[in-house]
């Protein structure tokens, strides 16, 4: 059993938070500036959420790799973090980079991006954070179990670890989530809390959603209206792994939403108290309209296909392979798939790869149409069936995109 | 004088003039760490610098690595002197402490009406309160 000690008030003014002797040491720097501070982070954190522990977590999730999205200041944190020699004691994983680790130059990166972005996952690599750059690492052998607290970072994988597992995170951020993977610790509150995990809105789904863009638009659909609220979808016939994070990603891009529950199909959604539900709504055809609709802005010639977000799993590529049976892509039409590199690793994947590259659909791995700044740069006119992409790449203005399904795409693009 | 009570997140009593952007702040393409500049077009702060300021504002926006920008304002000493916001959420809290950049909250009144950037304060996270003199 372990003593619970008070936080020191004079410090830094810790108010109701409890800690462990453990916690209490790491806290008073005996592991080290570095570990201070971290650890003081997650308990300030915690406190201004009304958490009064810290609990431990079984892995951490990291985002903040791409030098697109973390630039030069990451260099001093590392900094900070290198002169004690931090090391993250959980299993931790790395979200998406800025680019291909190998085939970067065929995206068409720069070698100084490249430069930086190679120091930066060096330096997560030597605090023991496994380079696996994807934003699904369910996909690959990292499921986490019911009711396992973890601390993840990507948006969509947040979702994903509560929805579908029944795991419990919240939706850490990429700083947060690196503390609590070096301390093993982090505040309990938010979705560590059964209390916090329950639906206030049921979403009556009379559209019919087939497509993983029409798990996308409903996801999308519903984070912009009511964001940040946990909802129970009812009514959805199918949901494997591949269509429940196209509706989450979408869902937590468009509005924050980090958990949801699907009647039949979620752990959580047999059990749960729909005592709190406040309000029902439906989604039909016309909101389903709406949304593609709303992406659907390529005027010109369409010069990128962009699939993968999130990353796509062996069956995703496996459908584009299928679909496009005999056609192939045409001239002057890029397509571009992002997926993790542990999937493509072994013999059946290769084949499949080599065989798409034959029909002119390119494979790329460790990133994203979202956190790579070629994609945004370089391809103005562009095809999705991820309501994410599409959210992330029209924000700066300078990109038109189109929602469609992977059938419709191919049937644009290919010949 | 005028005193406003607060929520203290990162302690530190300090004295400055206040800078007070009156819209949410991204500290992440918002805010340049190397020179304190803010960077963002739509702020009406748009290049100015915070740095040894006490910057004022009413919550953060944007990505989490925003704490990472906080921490390299003060590594490059362009840190603002103190940070006041209306609601602390992660990106700040994480920032401020990494940085060691004193951070209050919650006060009684909207910080970007009732101070004014130019206005000197005293923050004083001993007492909870900050002390604005108006000039």
């Amino acid at each position: 059993m372990s003593i619970q000690y008070r936080t020191k008030q004079k410090e830094y003014g810790a108010v109701n938070m409890f800690l462990n002797k453990e916690q209490q040491k790491m806290l008073d720097g005996e592991s080290g500036h570095a570990i201070a501070k971290l650890i003081q982070l997650i308990v300030k954190i915690g406190e201004v959420n009304g958490a009064t522990k810290l609990i431990p977590i079984k892995n951490a999730q990291i985002a903040g790799v791409s030098y697109l999205t973390v630039g030069e200041p990451i260099f001093s944190f590392f900094n900070m973090l290198s002169e004690d020699n931090v090391k993250v004691s959980v299993p931790s994983w790395l979200n998406p980079a800025g680019m291909d680790m190998k085939k970067w130059k065929e995206m068409g990166i720069k070698n100084d991006f490249a430069e930086k972005q190679r120091r930066i996952i060096q330096q997560y690599q030597e605090m023991g954070i496994q380079t696996t750059l994807t934003c699904t690492p369910y996909l690959i052998g990292h499921k986490p179990k019911f009711g396992d607290h973890l601390a993840w970072s990507e948006s969509s994988a947040v979702s994903i670890a509560n929805a579908y597992y029944g795991a419990r995170t919240n939706r850490e951020g990429g700083p947060s989530s690196l503390a609590s993977a070096i301390t093993g610790f982090t505040a309990d509150y938010g979705l560590h809390k059964k209390e916090n995990r329950v639906p206030r809105i049921v979403v009556n789904v009379k559209a019919t959603i087939n497509h993983f863009s029409d798990f996308s638009a409903l996801g999308y659909w519903y984070g912009e209206k009511f964001h940040g609220i946990i909802p129970y979808f009812t009514s959805i016939k199918n949901a494997n792994i591949d269509q429940v994070k196209m509706l989450g990603a979408a869902m937590a891009a468009s509005g924050s939403v980090a958990h949801f529950h699907i009647a039949k199909h979620t752990p959580e959604a047999e059990k749960v108290d729909l005592s709190s539900v406040s309000e029902t709504v439906t989604f039909d055809e016309s909101d389903k309209k709406q949304i593609y609709s709303h992406f659907n802005q390529t005027k010109e010639r369409v010069n990128l296909v962009a699939i993968g977000c999130p990353h796509t799993s062996i069956e995703d590529i496996k459908l584009i392979d299928s679909s496009l049976g005999d056609k192939s892509i045409k001239e002057g039409i890029k397509f571009w798939v992002f997926s993790s590199q542990k999937l493509m690793q072994n013999d059946k994947a290769k084949k499949l790869l080599t065989n798409l590259e034959e029909k002119g659909v390119k494979i790329f791995t460790d990133t994203c149409m979202v956190v790579s700044p070629v994609v945004r740069e370089n391809y103005k006119n562009i095809l999705t069936n991820s309501a994410k992409a599409a959210f992330y790449l029209t924000r700066e203005g300078t990109n038109k995109i189109s929602l469609l399904s992977l059938s419709e795409i191919i049937e644009r693009v290919s010949e | 004088m005028k005193t406003i009570k607060i929520r203290t997140i990162v302690e530190g009593t300090v004295e400055g003039v206040a800078l007070v952007s009156p819209i949410p702040i991204s500290f992440f393409g918002g805010v340049d760490a190397e020179t304190g500049i803010i960077t963002d077009s739509e702020n009406p702060l748009f290049g100015e610098s915070l740095t040894d300021k006490i910057f004022v504002f009413p919550e953060s926006k944007g990505s989490t690595v925003g704490s990472y920008v906080i921490y390299g304002l003060s590594v490059n000493n362009v840190a603002p002197l103190a940070l006041i916001a209306n609601k602390a959420e992660t990106i700040v809290i994480a920032g401020a402490i990494l940085a060691n950049i004193p951070f209050v909250d919650k006060t009684e009144h909207d910080v970007t009406i009732t101070i004014k950037t130019g206005d000197k304060l005293v923050i004083d996270t001993t007492q909870n309160i900050i002390k604005l003199k108006k000039e």
